[in-house]
């Protein structure tokens, strides 16, 4: 993974929410945490052109979000943090079918895809249930899973574990951990960024620190409680 | 609302969502071709034999028709007051055919099925450029899948105003109601984004 933020700032009504990034992400597993409001979401949307900078250039694999969306979100899945609102489609192959046919994936491919999918994540009993009736656990990894078949090269997570409960945060962290893709998360959740290989701390907009968890996760803690 | 399907093996779930729907149609227009009591009720029991043969059971089938049965009662009696009780008994039973064969397809065909053999349907119209065949079938694909999704949110904002102390209101329960639908919509809008939609456009069919 190569993802690169050159000068990039983003304004929204007249707000500066970002300001003057300059990233070279090539790390497997990033956290990014930080005060609400602190810009943490749109950074993770700049990573697959949910959201454009204002100014300065972000290139994903050498390719701009701007100029080729489809082809940053072929590389780039994202999982939201409230997958009532991620899942679109009332059964659950049928919402992992969704993506595969945006993409133009052969009908024949779709079912054996989506199967083992299902079956990486432990979830290939929920196949046939209706999104609306599962729990707010399984749902968390039916997004996923929605994501992951359409075979992205990396995965951003907008505070993914924010409306689980601590069983299924575990779930989805090991599901993480065994995934070959790189990731960048943005979390609460600091014990779950731990083991991670970066973190980045922002501040109203700005890189606070940028170092290994051992260093910067007890800074921004310290920051957080003083 | 909830989502209809029920997953099963019977022969109306193996049959195509199309054939189905063109079924449906057909038997519609052949209901109200129908004018008398007995040839409709023997088309009563015809659907009543449908819906035993799909699997769906009696119970789940009259937890989702007892409300149409309800209104099928109301349209009858009206019927039966205005004009007389042999009009009312035959729009009563044409009015239960159709909910019950109506209801037999949906038990039995997923949505994606239904969507799938409904932009089939609108392809020619496509062709000529008409409507959008895919963006209306997923429109509907979408709608089926939020029905659920907003049932419970006016309930979480029902629930938080009687914690409140506030008395049921339509009009106190449409304003947070809205805004949560605003909300969610540019949410949804992202996700669907995110993963690829719209998809990219299909090459014009071939000319011979």
């Amino acid at each position: 993974m190569l993802i690169e933020l050159d000068g990039v700032g983003v304004e929204r009504e007249g707000r500066l929410v970002l300001a003057d990034l300059d990233l070279r992400l090539t790390e497997r597993r990033i956290g990014i945490v930080g005060a609400n409001g602190s810009g943490k979401s749109t950074l993770a949307r700049l990573f697959n052109g949910l959201a454009l900078p204002s100014r300065g250039q972000v290139r994903v694999d050498g390719i701009d979000p701007v100029a080729r969306p489809r082809e940053v979100r072929r590389r780039v899945g994202f999982v939201f943090q409230n997958p009532d609102l991620q899942i679109v489609m009332p059964l659950v192959h049928e919402d992992l079918a969704f993506g595969l046919r945006n993409l133009g994936v052969p009908r024949q491919q779709i079912a054996p895809r989506i199967e083992a999918v299902l079956r990486r994540l432990g979830i290939d009993a929920l196949a046939d249930r209706h999104c609306h009736a599962l729990s707010g656990g399984e749902k968390q990894l039916v997004a996923l899973a929605a994501v992951l078949v359409m075979d992205p090269g990396i995965l951003v997570f907008d505070e993914p574990t924010t409306l689980l409960d601590l069983r299924h945060r575990r779930r989805l962290g090991r599901c993480l951990d065994e995934l070959p893709q790189s990731a960048l998360v943005v979390s609460h959740d600091l014990e779950w960024l731990a083991d991670f290989d970066r973190i980045l701390v922002l501040e109203e907009g700005r890189i606070a620190l940028d170092d290994v968890p051992a260093i910067a996760l007890p800074w921004y803690r310290e920051r957080q409680e003083g | 609302m909830q989502e209809l399907y029920v997953a099963g093996g019977s022969w109306l779930h193996r049959l195509s969502a199309g054939w189905k729907l063109l079924a449906l149609a057909l038997a519609g227009t052949l209901m109200f071709g129908l004018r008398a009591p007995v040839p409709l009720a023997i088309a009563c029991l015809m659907v009543a034999v449908v819906v035993w043969s799909a699997g769906i059971g009696w119970r789940r089938f009259w937890t989702q028709a007892r409300w149409l049965a309800v209104l099928t009662l109301i349209v009858a009696g009206f019927t039966a007051v205005v004009q007389d009780a042999e009009a009312g008994l035959v729009a009563g039973l044409r009015m239960a055919s159709l909910i019950g064969l109506a209801l037999a397809v949906t038990f039995t065909t997923t949505a994606s099925a239904l969507v799938d053999a409904l932009a089939a349907g609108l392809r020619p119209l496509h062709r000529r450029g008409w409507v959008d065949a895919d963006r209306v079938a997923f429109t509907i694909a979408l709608t089926l899948r939020f029905v659920p999704e907003l049932q419970r949110r006016w309930q979480a904002i029902r629930e938080a105003q009687a914690a409140r102390g506030i008395r049921a209101n339509p009009v106190r329960l449409v304003v947070p109601m809205v805004v949560a639908i605003l909300q969610a919509a540019d949410t949804i809008a992202e996700a669907i984004e995110a993963r690829g939609y719209p998809p990219e456009p299909r090459e014009p069919p071939r000319r011979p």
